[in-house]
C-alpha cells in the first residue's frame, strides 16, 4: 500500500477529525439541501459498441448497437437495447463447386456467374433492425426477469418474450435459475416460398411460422473464495418452417459429377435441441489479479447434430486503467442425419436434405483479444475486441478426368485437378469497438 | 438488548448501562452514576444524536442529504455546515489514503453483495460498479458538492464513529459522570470511572462472535474503533472473503488482517485508522506500527 508515509498521516487525520467534531452540527433535517432531488433513477448505464465483421471473399456486416440500463434505487433494473445490422456480401448457395463457370440466380431475380473452383454463393444486401427489452425485479431471495425481442429483416420478422427467476440460497452461495421463452418467427422470402427438394415449385401458401418454446434450468456455487462453478441445462423445441428459403442443394449427373440440376433443400418441421453449459471462473492472486473463464458447452438436437465447445478467456489488469483479456474457442460439430454436400441423379431422393455447412460436420477455431482502457480525464471506458475465426470441414469431391479436358491446367497436377473443397477454409475477421458510461 | 427503537436502562454492578438499537447495530451507553436519571438523560442524549445523525446520512432514507446528492443528477448540491465538515474529512481520508479511503464507493460495495452474501461479481458487473466510483470525478468546493450521476456517496465508512463522538459530546453535555458511549462496537470513554478505575472493553475474537473475548483493553479515555470481518463476516467454506474493497482496483484487499482495533483520541480517528489498516492489507501492521497508536490485530 502506498500510504505517504511522509506526511504525519496521523496528525493529518487527527486534525481533521477535531475540525469536524468541532463544527456545529445543524438543526436536524433544516439545512439538508437546496436543490430539489431528481425523481426517480439511481444509475443508469450506456454502452454504445460497433461490430465490423469481414469474411475473406464473403459477408461484412456493420453492427451498431445501443444499450441502456437503469438502475431504479429499489433495486429494479430496466435495459433496453436496439442493434441495427448491415450486412452486404456473399452467402454460400448450398451450391456445388465446379471446374466450370455457374449461374444461379439471386432472390431478387439477378444472375450472378461463379467462376470456377469457387463454392457458388449468392449476392445480397439485408439489413436487420431489433429491440430487446428486459425488466428485473428482487423479491427476497428471487430475482425476476422478464424480457421482450422484436426483430425484423425484409424476409424474416421475430417476436419473443422470456421469463428467468433465480433463487439464492444458502447466503447466497448457490445460485438456481429456471427460466421459459417463447419465440414466433415469421419468414416471409421474397418470390414466395418453395416446396423442397424440387427445383423451386411454389409452396403454394404462406409458410407457417417458426415457433420456438425453450426452457432453461441452472445451479451455479461458490466453491471458494477463489472459484466459482455453474452448470446449466437448455431444451428447446422448434416447429414449422425450419428450411432455409433460398438454399439450393447440388444434383450432379453420375458420370460426370458435373452439377446438372439444383433443388431446394428441405429440413423437417421440428428440432428438438439439447445443450448443456459447464461454467467456471477462477481468481488467481490478490486483488486485481488475473481471472480465468472456462465454459464447456456440449450440445444435441434431434437432426443428429452433435457439438462440443471449449471457450477459455483469461483477463490480466495492466494496471488500474487498462487490462487485456486474451480467449481462445475451439468448436467441433457433427453434421446433421439429413446433410448432403449433394445428390446423384438417378437415385431416389431424400425425405430431407440440405447442403447448408451450418449443419455440416465443421471445426473452428478462434482466437482474439479484448483491450480495455480508460481515458484520463474522461468518463466512461473503452473496449477494442480483435478476433479471428478459421473454419474447416472434411469434404472434397474429386471428379474423373474427362471433366476436366478442356481446362487450362498444363497437366502437371492433372491428380488434383479435378478435386474441388466442398466446405472450404473460412477465415472471418471481426472488430468490435465498445464504450460505456454511467451517469 | 432491547426491542429497535425501545430504549432500555439496567443497573449493572456500580454504573447504569442503556441499550438501543439504532444504525442496524447494538448501541450502548454506560454511565459511572448511582443516579439513575442521570443515566437515562445520558442514554436519551444518545440515542437522540444517534438517530439524528444516521437520518441525516443514512443513504437508506430519502429524505436527506445523502438521498439528495445521490439523486440531484449531476447537478451540484449546497450542503449545511456540518456535511459540508463531513465531506472535508472523508476529502482527507481519500487524499492521504491514495484514493482508497473513498466515500463514492458505494456502487462497488452493492455489486459484491457483502451483506451476508459472498458471490463474487463478474467482470461486467464490477467494471460498470468502477464506473461509478471516485472521488477524483466529484467537485467539491464552495459548500456545493458535484457529482456525475449515477455515482452514490456513502458516509457508511465513517458516520458511525461520526455518531459515536457526537453522541459522547452530547453525553458530556448532560452529565460530568465518566461514560461510554459504543454503536456496534465503535466507542468513546469520557475518562476515568470513580476511584480513578479505567473502563475495560473487550476485543471480540472474529471467527467467534459472542464467545469469550480475546483481549480485556483497559483505559480511561479516548475513541476505540475495530474494522475487519469480526462483525460483517461471510463464510466460504470454512474461508472469508473480506468485505474491505479496495476502490482503486475494485477486488477485496487481499491479506487483510482479520479484525484491526485501533484506539485513538476519537472514535473518528481510531475508525479511520483502522479502515486504513486494513486497506493496507499485509501491511496493515507495518501501517499501524508508523502511526504511533495502540493498535490488536487479528491475522
Amino acid at each position: 500500500m502506498q500510504l505517504d508515509r511522509r506526511s504525519p498521516l496521523r496528525a493529518r487525520l487527527g486534525a481533521a477529525a477535531c475540525v469536524l467534531l468541532a463544527s456545529a452540527p445543524a438543526a436536524p433535517a433544516a439545512a439538508d439541501t437546496s436543490t430539489d432531488p431528481a425523481p426517480g433513477a439511481s444509475a443508469t448505464q450506456l454502452e454504445l459498441s460497433g461490430l465490423v465483421y469481414g469474411e475473406k471473399g464473403r459477408t461484412d456486416v456493420l453492427e451498431p448497437t445501443v444499450r441502456v440500463t437503469r438502475l431504479f434505487a429499489n433495486g429494479q433494473s430496466l435495459t433496453a437495447e436496439a442493434g441495427f445490422d448491415a450486412m452486404t456480401g456473399a452467402s454460400p448457395t448450398g451450391g456445388v463447386a465446379s471446374l466450370r463457370t455457374q449461374t444461379t440466380t439471386s432472390a431478387s431475380g439477378q444472375s450472378t456467374s461463379i467462376p470456377a473452383s469457387q463454392v457458388p454463393t449468392a449476392m445480397f444486401r439485408d439489413q436487420r433492425e431489433s429491440f430487446d427489452l428486459g425488466w428485473s425485479v428482487p423479491v427476497g431471495p428471487f430475482t425476476a426477469t422478464t424480457g421482450g425481442h422484436f426483430s425484423h429483416e425484409k424476409d424474416y420478422r421475430s417476436l419473443g418474450a422470456n421469463a428467468v427467476v433465480t433463487l439464492d440460497l444458502l447466503q447466497k452461495s448457490v445460485q438456481l435459475t429456471g427460466g421459459a421463452g417463447m419465440n414466433r418467427d415469421r419468414v416471409d422470402p421474397v418470390g414466395g416460398a418453395v416446396r423442397g427438394l424440387t427445383p423451386g415449385d411454389p409452396l403454394g401458401t404462406a409458410p407457417d411460422p417458426k415457433r420456438v418454446t425453450s426452457m432453461l434450468a441452472g445451479i451455479s456455487r461458490v466453491m471458494s473464495r477463489r472459484w466459482l462453478a455453474g452448470v446449466s441445462a437448455t431444451r428447446e423445441v422448434e416447429r414449422g418452417y425450419l428450411t432455409e428459403p433460398y438454399k439450393v442443394l447440388d444434383v450432379l449427373d453420375p458420370a460426370t459429377l458435373e452439377t446438372a440440376q439444383q433443388l431446394r433443400e428441405k429440413r423437417p418441421e421440428l428440432r428438438t435441441r439439447t445443450s448443456v453449459l459447464a461454467s467456471s471462473t477462477w481468481h488467481f492472486g490478490d486483488a486485481g489479479g488475473d481471472v480465468g473463464y472456462l465454459n464447456y458447452r456440449w450440445y444435441t438436437d434431434d437432426w443428429g447434430v452433435r457439438s462440443n465447445t471449449v471457450d477459455l478467456k483469461w483477463r490480466h489488469d495492466l494496471d488500474d486503467r487498462h487490462w487485456i483479456q486474451p480467449h481462445v474457442r475451439g468448436y467441433s460439430q457433427r453434421q446433421a442425419d439429413f446433410f448432403r454436400y449433394y445428390l446423384v441423379q438417378g437415385e431416389p431422393l431424400p425425405a430431407f436434405a440440405s447442403s447448408d455447412e451450418r449443419l455440416g460436420p465443421l471445426r473452428t477455431v478462434t482466437v482474439g483479444a479484448t483491450y480495455g482502457f480508460q481515458v484520463p480525464n474522461l468518463p466512461g471506458e473503452w473496449s477494442v475486441r480483435a478476433e479471428y475465426l478459421h473454419q474447416w470441414g472434411p469434404g472434397k469431391l474429386t471428379r474423373p478426368q474427362a471433366a476436366v479436358a478442356g481446362g487450362d491446367d498444363d497437366g502437371g497436377d492433372a491428380a488434383n485437378g479435378g478435386t474441388v473443397d466442398l466446405m472450404p477454409a473460412v477465415h472471418i475477421g471481426s472488430l468490435l469497438v465498445s464504450y460505456s458510461i454511467g451517469f | 438488548m432491547g426491542a429497535p427503537g425501545v430504549a432500555r436502562l439496567e443497573r449493572v454492578d456500580d454504573h447504569f448501562a442503556g441499550r438501543f438499537t439504532a444504525m442496524a447495530s447494538p448501541c450502548e451507553v454506560l454511565v459511572d452514576t448511582d443516579d439513575p436519571r442521570v443515566a437515562d438523560a445520558a442514554l436519551e442524549a444518545a440515542e437522540h444524536e444517534a438517530r439524528r445523525v444516521e437520518a441525516k446520512f443514512s443513504r437508506y432514507r430519502d429524505d436527506n442529504v445523502v438521498y439528495a446528492i445521490n439523486h440531484a443528477g449531476g447537478r451540484p448540491v449546497a450542503v449545511d455546515d456540518e456535511t459540508a465538515a463531513l465531506l472535508d474529512y472523508a476529502r482527507t481520508c481519500w487524499d492521504a489514503s491514495g484514493g482508497r479511503f473513498d466515500i463514492t464507493s458505494g456502487a462497488l460495495r452493492r455489486a459484491w453483495t457483502f451483506d451476508g452474501g459472498d458471490r463474487v461479481p463478474d467482470d461486467a458487473t464490477r467494471r460498470a460498479a468502477l464506473a461509478s466510483v471516485g472521488w477524483r470525478r466529484v467537485t467539491w468546493r464552495d459548500r456545493e458538492l458535484t457529482m456525475p450521476a449515477g455515482m452514490e456517496l456513502d458516509f457508511g465508512g465513517i458516520g458511525k464513529e461520526y455518531a459515536v463522538d457526537r453522541a459522547a459530546a452530547r453525553v458530556a453535555a448532560v452529565t460530568a459522570a465518566a461514560h461510554v458511549v459504543n454503536f456496534g462496537g465503535d466507542l468513546f470513554a469520557s475518562g476515568a470511572r470513580r476511584g480513578g478505575q479505567p473502563w475495560a472493553v473487550g476485543v471480540d475474537d472474529p471467527g467467534r462472535t459472542g464467545a469469550a473475548a480475546l483481549w480485556r483493553l483497559e483505559f480511561e479515555r479516548g475513541g476505540l474503533a475495530t474494522s475487519g470481518d469480526a462483525r460483517r463476516f461471510v463464510m466460504h467454506r470454512g474461508r472469508r472473503l473480506g468485505h474491505i474493497l479496495d476502490p482503486t482496483t475494485g477486488w477485496p484487499v487481499d491479506g487483510a488482517p482479520r479484525s484491526v482495533t485501533v484506539l485513538a483520541a476519537t472514535c473518528l480517528e481510531a475508525g479511520t485508522l483502522s479502515t486504513l489498516a486494513c486497506l493496507a492489507g499485509a501491511g496493515a501492521k507495518a501501517f499501524l506500527d508508523a502511526q504511533g497508536v495502540r493498535y490488536w490485530i487479528v491475522e
